[in-house]
């Protein structure tokens, strides 16, 4: 990938503010049992045995419970869990010990260590890292520290290494509410390998070239997991030398840009309100929160009329001199109000109303006196209303509201976040305190030893580089072809169909790679375009089935669920092949056709031809063979 | 924490030379390069070449001695300082009693040295546990500091003798918190050392550490105490969770319970009979069986706190060497309850021994190792010479229960024929008269 070099996208200049990303990868890695038991790696479908739990926080020695703790259990939530036998066992549940390590995923990272020039840790400790927002079954993840330091080399700059770790991966979430959250727990404990990189300074596609490098390092030593969702990416995002938010689970690569284009932007407005609160001479914000469900009781406000017809309440919380800072937007769609919806929808609201956009939201003026004469202040005030069915959800919403109003003059609250699929960020929880991990007492230590390591020296992967040359020198793929295979996530396949069909590697490259992100962005699902598919296909057109460029036709009806099969697929595109004495006819019928244009043109008017001829046959016959017969028909025309 | 808790031998040494403790912040040269971080202790069974530092992000590595060139104390380790939570005010609420003795129900972590601790101070379990204070008014108390697989009767008689006190001080209920290994055991024991208990007493332990965010440790403890308040029964339970989920606990009679998984929250059942109740947050339901017994009057209450440990519980299995019976048989005990095999046997070859036994003074008694169901000696002839030798079919009474009575009835008969008479009557519900669960 072209380092750009400078996003032109963002506002502002992203070195002069000190933009900094730290990048966590988390891949995960294709063991063929779980971290820490013995259950296969494999996603159930039918989950159908479950039970609830309801995570505590817990107490460190000097008093305190860790404040992301207490944040998800205020929330007062349960999760269910569901599980199948086949995926998952009572480790799993929390019901049993750990059992000993999967000891290849300890050796993937020691190889992965070797690969970056990470220094091994001579005893591994298995550490227990608090997470009770309930993807951990026991409120914590068991993680330890394979590796420190070493660098990545990426476009000629060396990115430090900060750690290599080896972790438990968590449940899957299968539906999230405010008030209970399920999931399933065939992904718990399934060996992760997180790699920490140093920060990198400035720009926003600089940071997706590592991630991408490092994902190619990764992959070369074939030991980690490929598809969808087996590699996520968390960013540490910082300006100004701010406090960091934490942006989880960015799952594409092609979408790490993105998302730290839009949190840079985010962070910025936030340091812009900051600015205009204090040059409104704000030091302290003044917050009062009033019981406002009397004056509301009549409003034309739709959102509120409904949550009012079911007997809710409304709470109205005034921010003194704040009017038009809760609207205002120093880059479009960066609000503080839209801060405050986030903490809002986070536990189990649907939003807040600011005065900023009362009139929007069907706010009368006489409301708004009414809700200024409740709260005793004037209309240099901003107003926020937290409205809800349950009056114990609104007054811990409101609470929140006016802690994080509080702290508006701040800017940037180092906080977690969770990218979303359109690439922008969404308020999480605070930012849990470093201090939240002890040792997971159920599992020893482990000694790497010298000899151990040397041995796995000797298992050191090669290079993707390497690789990558390789492939295109065996296979004669061009440089590109060989990248986009070596990162897609069938170069396997693509091996084993090259040894065994006569098709031009090129031609495999091509549909393997190719046909599924075409597919993709006609909005198949990827999730069809299955192996065996890709495979079928191939063999088809192998065959001489259909030509190659049918092929993406039949991957599109099998993708969309049209067909089953190719069988299928083939007899409802009516791609049943065409005899050489119909092909001679449609040849003839295009040469005559077109007899001006050959006159005029010669041997130019080829590939105009080739087109129509090739239109006409409806991807029934190989390009080749009509190439051939076309060629010998114009030359027989002459 | 000072010194070098667990480190001996080269780690020991390479620290005591840097002038370091445990809590120290120290940087560990190796070759070219350090690890900063804060030394944190080791455990006993660990090897004595390593040193364990905690990182600044909260992960410990462990350095190898041999490649240690250097090590410099860059900062002395502050002491943790506990932050005494406030006190809480719950006057006008009923006294609750919890005795703990060794398990922990509530503990607390330092993540600086990664140690846990108890929590054993009221204020102290009323901050892991603010519920607490809206339940009872909580008095806290260690009695004993002993791992469940390491209680003897000795202990029983101290627990017992110890609830008998706290009775007559005036307690709405009574909860004992405890390891849960020999659980079933100690509850037996209570149910007889404390017949007639005018107030509850809930056994509750946990089966996941309390340290960890999923314990067992805090449904079992919030719902003792609040039955501790409102049951409307008295005498020795077990409380735990009912199953796999944080939503239902199962009360236990004392002379029923057993721990049946080595690690599942939903270990211990009522074998034979269904729980006594259940407890959720939705309140206290108990199941249509014999009703237990109501709450009484403190006055008049005497414990019958004395056991005698001279009894053995015997596994009888095939192949099971004479000798290993005679050395039982031989070692000075008084009595013995034998875990038979189905209706209640062992090997005919072994009756003389038993008999030999029985006429020295000795008291047999016989339960099944099936666990489910009853012994019935009269069915075969083993077992009609078994009862000839003076065996005491023991009904459906658990093994470990019976092994808890027969020490305490050995301590409280004036004789062995007594002994073999109380053993025989249902006291605390250990003998139910009609099978009527299956399984």
């Amino acid at each position: 990938m072209e380092r750009q070099a400078r996003a032109t996208i963002l506002p502002f200049d992203p070195e002069a503010s000190q933009l900094r990303v730290g990048l966590e990868i988390h891949q995960q890695l294709a063991t063929s049992t779980k971290l820490f038991c013995p259950c296969p790696i494999v996603k159930s479908d039918e989950l159908p045995l479950s039970f609830e739990r309801r995570l505590r926080p817990t107490q460190s020695e000097l008093g305190q419970i860790d404040p992301a703790a207490v944040f998800e259990f205020n929330k007062g939530r349960v999760n269910l869990y569901k599980w199948n036998p086949e995926s998952a066992c009572l480790v799993d549940a929390d019901e049993e010990p750990p059992h000993p390590p999967n000891m290849e995923a300890i050796e993937t990272a020691i190889l992965m260590a070797q690969v970056l020039g990470s220094g091994v840790v001579d005893e591994v400790h298995v550490m227990r890292k608090l997470v009770i927002d309930g993807s951990n079954t026991s409120g914590f993840q068991r993680t330890a520290i394979i590796a420190l330091g070493g660098a990545l080399p990426v476009d000629g700059v060396s990115v430090g290494v900060q750690t290599i770790t080896v972790e438990e991966d968590s449940s899957r979430v299968l539906k999230e509410g405010a008030q209970a959250r399920e999931y399933a727990l065939d992904r718990l404990g399934v060996p992760l390998i997180e790699i920490a990189l140093d920060h990198v300074v400035g720009v926003p596609e600089h940071v997706e070239a590592v991630a991408l490098s490092l994902g190619r390092s990764l992959r070369s030593t074939g030991r980690v997991a490929r598809g969808q969702g087996t590699i996520r990416q968390d960013l540490n995002v910082s300006l100004l030398g701010g406090q960091v938010v934490e942006v989880k689970g960015v799952q594409k690569l092609n979408l790490i840009a993105k998302v730290v284009r839009y949190e840079a932007t985010r962070q910025m407005g936030l340091v812009k309100i900051a600015e205009e609160v204090k040059k409104r001479g704000i030091t302290e914000v003044e917050c009062k929160a009033e019981d406002a469900t009397a004056v509301m009781r009549g409003t034309s406000s739709p959102v509120l009329k409904r949550i009012l017809q079911k007997g809710g309440v409304v709470t109205c919380i005034a921010v003194a001199d704040f009017a038009g800072l809760l609207g205002l937007e120093p880059f479009p769609s960066i609000r503080l109000g839209k801060e405050l919806a986030e903490i809002a929808r986070t536990n189990g609201l649907g939003g807040v109303i600011h005065s900023d956009e009362f009139v929007k939201q069907g706010i009368s003026e006489e409301e708004s006196v009414a809700l200024r004469a409740v709260t005793g202040y004037d209309s240099n005030a901003g107003l926020v209303l937290v409205a809800g069915e349950s009056a114990e959800r609104v007054e811990t919403v409101a609470g929140l509201v006016v802690e994080r109003l509080r702290k508006t003059p701040i800017g940037v609250l180092g906080e977690t976040r969770a990218a979303t699929d359109d690439g922008e960020t969404r308020y999480q929880r605070p930012r849990p305190g470093a201090a939240r991990m002890y040792p997971e007492t159920d599992i020893p230590e482990i000694v790497v030893t010298e000899e151990w390591k040397r041995s796995l020296r000797m298992a050191m992967p090669v290079s993707w580089k390497e690789k990558v040359a390789a492939y295109s020198k065996r296979y004669s793929l061009s440089e590109e072809a060989a990248l986009q295979l070596y990162d897609s996530d069938n170069s396997k396949l693509f091996e084993e169909l090259a040894a065994k069909l006569r098709l031009e590697p090129s031609v495999i490259a091509s549909i393997l790679v190719e046909t599924p992100v075409r597919l993709s962005r006609e909005g198949v699902d990827e999730s069809k375009v299955t192996p065996e598919a890709l495979t079928s296909v191939l063999v088809a057109v192998d065959g001489g089935r259909f030509a190659k460029e049918a092929a993406v036709d039949v991957l599109r009806a099998i993708g969309k669920g049209d067909a089953r099969d190719v069988d299928e697929a083939v007899s409802k595109l009516g791609l049943t092949g065409m005899s050489d004495e119909e092909l001679g006819k449609i040849i003839d019928g295009v040469l005559k056709r077109n007899k001006p244009l050959i006159e005029e043109k010669g041997d130019r008017a080829f590939s105009v031809l080739m087109g129509e001829v090739m239109k006409l046959a409806r991807g029934k016959v190989d390009g080749k063979k009509v190439s051939k017969l076309l060629r010998r028909g114009l030359d027989e025309g002459r | 924490m000072s010194g070098l808790s667990g480190y001996r031998g080269p780690s020991a040494k390479i620290l005591t030379e840097a002038g370091a403790s445990i809590g120290d912040v120290l940087e560990v040269q190796t070759g070219g390069e350090s690890v900063t971080g804060t030394l944190v202790p080791r455990y006993e069974h660990n090897d004595d070449s390593h040193i364990v530092i905690k990182l600044k992000n909260g992960y410990n590595v462990g350095i190898s001695v041999e490649k240690v060139s250097k090590v410099v104390r860059v900062a002395k380790g502050e002491a943790p300082k506990f932050v005494t939570p406030e006190k809480v005010a719950s006057k006008g609420l009923p006294r609750v009693s919890i005795l703990g003795t060794g398990g922990t129900i509530a503990s607390r972590v330092d993540y600086r040295t990664g140690a846990v601790s108890p929590a054993t101070t009221a204020e102290e379990l009323y901050s892991l546990f603010p519920e607490l204070s809206g339940i009872a008014s909580i008095t806290p108390e260690i009695v004993l500091s002993v791992y469940s697989e390491n209680l003897e009767p000795k202990h029983w008689e101290t627990i017992a003798k110890r609830v008998s006190e706290v009775v007559a001080e005036g307690v709405s209920g009574i909860i004992l918190t405890m390891g849960t290994d020999t659980m079933g055991y100690t509850a037996a024991a209570l149910s007889f050392a404390l017949r007639g208990l005018p107030v509850p007493l809930f056994i509750v332990g946990s089966q996941r550490s309390s340290d960890r965010p999923s314990s067992d440790a805090f449904l079992n403890l919030i719902g003792a105490a609040t039955m501790a308040v409102q049951a409307d029964f008295a005498g020795v339970y077990v409380v735990m969770h009912a199953d796999s989920s944080d939503e239902r606990l199962a009360v236990h009679l004392g002379t029923r319970v057993r721990k049946n998984h080595t690690s599942a929250r939903d270990a211990f059942e009522s074998m034979g009979v269904e729980p006594v109740g259940y407890w959720s947050r939705q309140g206290i339901q108990v199941t249509e069986r014999e009703a237990p017994p109501p709450r009484g009057e403190a006055e008049g209450f005497a414990a019958m706190p004395n056991f005698d440990p001279r009894v053995a519980l015997v596994k009888f299995y095939p192949s099971m060497p004479d000798g290993y019976l005679g050395a039982i048989l031989g070692s000075g005990l008084r009595g013995v309850v034998f875990e038979g095999t189905g209706l209640g046997h062992i090997n005919s070859k072994n009756i003389d021994q038993v008999k030999k036994f029985v006429n020295g003074g000795g008291v047999v008694c016989m339960t099944s190792q099936c666990l489910w169901g009853r012994v019935d000696m009269n069915v075969y002839d083993t077992g009609r010479d078994l009862l000839k030798a003076g065996v005491v079919p023991l009904e459906d009474m658990l093994p470990e229960t019976a092994l808890a009575k027969l020490m305490w009835a050995l301590a409280n008969c004036k004789s062995a024929d007594e002994t073999r008479a109380v053993m025989q009557e249902n006291l605390a519900g250990e003998i139910t008269p009609r099978s009527v669960q299956r399984r």
